[in-house]
């Protein structure tokens, strides 16, 4: 009998042991799930600052209200009162409240305190609510489309705030709780909180100075040209950081027109990434640096930095005719070497470089300079350009890409291909972020600049840069000329098209400018979309450079070059 | 133990028993009852000469049988949980099928001590077996199919120690097999509560649920427990954590170690109990006590391995611990009557 009492009593005691010792962890954790109830701590969403640590991109601390549907005692009276004071509808959330399903309804996101004050006087229960971050933009339509915006519930929707939404997101903590069957906090609750961790802070390579005063020069000659829209990107050719970028017109950041969807999206939209345009003479630059290059090659279908280029007016090529914008009366456009051409930005004499170095040459430099393709850029939606397919394109096209038809280019594609043939020929992937700064200030990484490829030799480069020097100081780009420094440029005016005709008196108007010249710092290029009045970018392109070379030389202390 | 029953009750029970009824005592005052009635019993039955329960197996029996038919009588007849298993009269409930299990145990000990010679016959054992089967089967109908398994259980105990040849046994033991699968195929929930035993995770709301929350319980509580009144599953995860899962309450608590303890303590008893038995120097003396601790000790066992999911749930009181007057009184009455039992020996 003892035995059999024994036998009863071990088995009784082991299996005790492997429940509640060998089992115990697996079954504490699968517990767990039904002890404890969590309420989200936000995370506060990193800062986006300029290059200098100046912030753009802030946080002020809102709330967020929650709804745990088990807990409520009355969901018609819940449901009511919270869609009166968050103005929503009552009956989705007494659908919410009663479905069952959910345990945890967001009631609200980044509401005021106010709002709160009035939740917290009713006293109900089953709602809860915790801190949020709601985002402030100190300079409001400042970079708008380059940083975006970000969603009601605190993540990035577009831009910056959408493409380093990972690092800028952080992670969001919770206050753990323990409670009954139904939710009900327990009296001896132990509470656990864990942390939120903060969004890194996200630096720009971009220069608050630069921005601020592009943004003033861009808005200026939007209302003074009453162009459609205008666009300027600064970036530094050493290394191709995207020093400023302004699209005009704009939005306020602080009040994103979210309900205006069409108007969001014509406003959000960053032209100089996600849109191509003809560039025109601008282009001009390129088929130069082509030719100086091969030339320098020993390529004998290249023309000489002393060559004479043919004086004619009309070139005609597979049977059309191409002419110059000048008509070349009374010896205007005469005997041109190519720096007369550039400064003249005489269209035939870039059709005989396209011609003569053939499609096979002048193509493996507009691949190389980065046309038809992604320049890499870190942004959402970069738009590919348009550029005929090599196998496909006639002469009479080729004579035209020579001098910027035909062809189509996102602004950061142009101002890039135009600071690798400035730069000494390099042709970096361009950047907008920095560098990424952890919440205690400590610089978590640091981009730095990436050679894509050559494009073309130094000692090309540098006879480009003195020819479009010389185009600023005495050719088509002298409304960009700076007293005392050396600024280098080429003007483009470009004629819209418009289901396949050409537009009357709809054009482009752009100028690429950089300086110093003799050692390139900065680059602009200014897009003028449609101007009225006066169209030739020299006009109206090339001042608004010139205008914010100035503010450059004026804040960053410059020194004149004599 | 019966005090240490009520601790862990109101341990156990505070948090539903005050959401419940407002009165976090309300399971405790009712069990507090139980212990002075049952202690008074316990101390009345010590002075009972033992013997004299001779002379009451048949009124034990037809009183268990005419309690166990009031249960169907409408309006006496109390239901809960699907099952009508209590009868109440002002503001008392009774279970009777706890008197019953004790009732049988006093009626097979005097029917054997006095046919000693029948029990080694099958026709010997037919009015015991009669008796028996006839409780089964009116706890059976209420239903409660716990205390029918006790009653079989103890039936069969009751004719091995009163001594019967194996071919007896035998002859008893083949129809008990086959009532099984009869008797599970008659309720479909047994059915269900037998898969959910087998797997409690893939019921996890329904028939799993009762096992899930009495493993996470005993889990939880690990070998040292969380400590008396910090029970997490109490707060009405645990269903019926006052009364047949208040083992798990205990591990939770008191940990693989207080679990140990209490099963030392209670071997003890079931070992008092039956030694008591051997040193009794009459045949009626030996089954009285021997079927009692019988009574206790199956309940102990049976409880404790519901509770750990080593057999399937069934609800069955932890005598002595769980709330429920009926079954307190009368398991403390019959530790008198051990006593009382001992005390004679000599």
């Amino acid at each position: 009998m003892g035995l059999t009492i024994a036998f009863i009593f071990f088995v009784i005691i082991g299996r005790l042991f492997y429940v509640q010792l060998a089992w115990g962890r697996d079954l504490r954790m699968r517990a767990a799930d039904q002890w404890n109830r969590e309420i989200p701590v936000i995370a506060t969403r990193g800062l986006i600052s300029d290059r200098n640590g100046e912030v753009i991109a802030d946080n002020r601390s809102t709330f967020s209200v929650f709804l745990r549907p088990n807990a409520v005692v009355n969901a018609e009276y819940t449901a009511t009162i919270l869609s009166g004071i968050f103005s929503a509808d009552p009956q989705k959330l007494l659908k919410k409240i009663e479905s069952g399903k959910i345990s945890e309804v967001t009631v609200a996101r980044q509401v005021e305190k106010d709002s709160i004050e009035k939740l917290i006087s009713y006293n109900l229960p089953g709602v809860y609510y915790s801190r949020d971050n709601t985002r402030t933009y100190a300079y409001g339509d400042l970079l708008c489309q380059v940083l975006g915006f970000t969603s009601s519930d605190g993540s990035g929707v577009s831009g910056i705030e959408k493409y380093y939404d990972n690092l800028l997101s952080g992670k969001n903590g919770e206050i753990m709780y323990s409670t009954d069957i139904l939710g009900i906090e327990t009296e001896n609750s132990k509470i656990v909180y864990s942390e939120a961790q903060a969004g890194n802070e996200v630096r720009l390579t971009v220069d608050l100075d630069i921005q601020l005063s592009a943004e003033r020069a861009m808005k200026k000659v939007y209302l003074s040209s009453g162009a459609k829209a205008v666009s300027c990107v600064v970036l530094n050719p050493q290394n191709f950081d995207i020093l400023a970028m302004v699209n005009y017109p704009s939005y306020d950041l602080n009040e994103v027109p979210r309900n205006d969807s069409e108007t969001l999206n014509a406003l959000s939209r960053n032209f100089l990434i996600s849109d191509i345009y003809e560039p025109g003479s601008t282009f001009k630059i390129i088929t130069a640096a082509a030719d100086i290059e091969e030339y320098l090659r020993g390529n004998k279908n290249a023309f000489s930095d002393s060559y004479i280029f043919n004086s004619g007016r009309t070139r005609s090529v597979d049977g059309t005719t191409i002419k110059c914008w000048s008509d070349h009366s009374n010896g205007k456009h005469t005997n041109q070497t190519l720096a007369d051409a550039l400064n003249n930005s005489c269209n035939p004499c870039f059709t005989d470089i396209a011609l003569s170095l053939g499609s096979g040459v002048f193509y493996d430099y507009l691949n190389s300079f980065g046309f038809g393709n992604v320049t890499g850029i870190d942004f959402s939606g970069e738009a590919l350009g348009m550029l005929v397919p090599q196998t496909a394109v006639r002469d009479c096209d080729l004579a035209r890409i020579g001098f910027g038809q035909t062809v189509a280019v996102t602004g950061v594609q142009l101002a890039c291909a135009a600071a690798a043939a400035v730069n000494g020929g390099n042709y970096y992937i361009p950047h907008i972020l920095k560098s990424v700064v952890s919440p205690d200030g400590v610089t978590v990484s640091e981009n730095k600049p990436i050679l894509k490829n050559k494009v073309i030799s130094e000692k090309a480069s540098e006879m480009l840069r003195g020819m479009l020097e010389g185009v600023v100081s005495e050719g088509s780009g002298k409304h960009a000329y700076i007293e005392g420094y050396k600024v280098g440029g080429k003007t483009g005016t470009a004629q819209k098209y418009e289901d396949g005709h050409v537009a009357q008196g709809k054009y482009v108007s752009s100028f690429v400018g950089f300086f110093p010249a003799d050692n390139p710092q900065y680059l602009a290029l200014i897009v003028v979309d449609e101007p009225q009045g006066t169209y030739y970018g020299s006009a109206v392109a090339a001042p608004v450079a010139k205008e914010i070379f100035q503010d450059i030389i004026n804040v960053k202390n410059i020194e004149r070059y004599e | 133990m019966a005090c240490f029953g009520c601790l862990m009750i109101y341990s156990a029970s505070s948090y539903a028993a005050e959401v419940q009824s407002g009165d976090s005592l309300y399971f405790v005052k009712k069990q507090l009852i139980g212990v002075v009635l049952g202690t008074a019993a316990m101390i009345g039955v010590c002075f009972f000469p033992y013997k004299k329960l001779i002379k009451l197996k048949f009124p034990a029996i037809i009183v268990a049988a005419i309690l166990l038919l009031l249960v169907f009588v409408p309006g006496i007849g109390i239901t809960n949980y699907g099952a009508t298993r209590w009868i109440g009269f002002g503001g008392f409930s009774v279970q009777p099928s706890e008197i019953a299990k004790y009732s049988y145990v006093i009626f097979t000990a005097a029917y054997f001590s006095k046919n000693y010679e029948k029990v080694k016959t099958f026709r010997g054992c037919l009015p015991v077996l009669a008796v028996g089967i006839g409780f089964c089967l009116l706890i059976i109908v209420e239903p409660n199919m716990s205390i029918t398994m006790c009653v079989g259980a103890l039936m069969l105990g009751m004719i091995f120690l009163s001594g019967t040849n194996l071919k007896t046994m035998a002859l008893i033991l083949v129809p008990f097999v086959a009532a099984v699968p009869l008797l599970i195929i008659l309720e479909p929930y047994r059915l269900q509560r037998l898969s959910a035993f087998l797997d409690p995770w893939a019921s996890p709301k329904d028939e799993g649920y009762q096992l899930i929350q009495s493993l996470y319980a005993l889990g939880n509580g690990g070998l040292f427990g969380v400590g008396l009144f910090n029970s997490t599953q109490k707060y009405r995860f645990l269903p019926f954590a006052e009364s047949d899962f208040i083992m798990s309450v205990m591990g939770e608590e008191l940990g693989f170690i207080g679990l140990t303890v209490f099963f030392v303590i209670s071997s003890f008893i079931i070992f008092r109990g039956f030694k008591i038995a051997k040193n009794c120097d009459n045949r009626f003396g030996f089954l009285l006590a021997s079927g009692f601790t019988l009574v206790y000790g199956i309940q102990v066992a049976i409880n404790a391995l519901v509770v750990s999911g080593a057999i399937p749930p069934t609800g069955l009181p932890l005598p002595l611990i769980s709330s429920g007057n009926t079954s307190l009184i009368i398991t403390m009455a019959s530790m008198g009557v051990l006593y009382n039992i001992s005390k004679s020996e000599h």
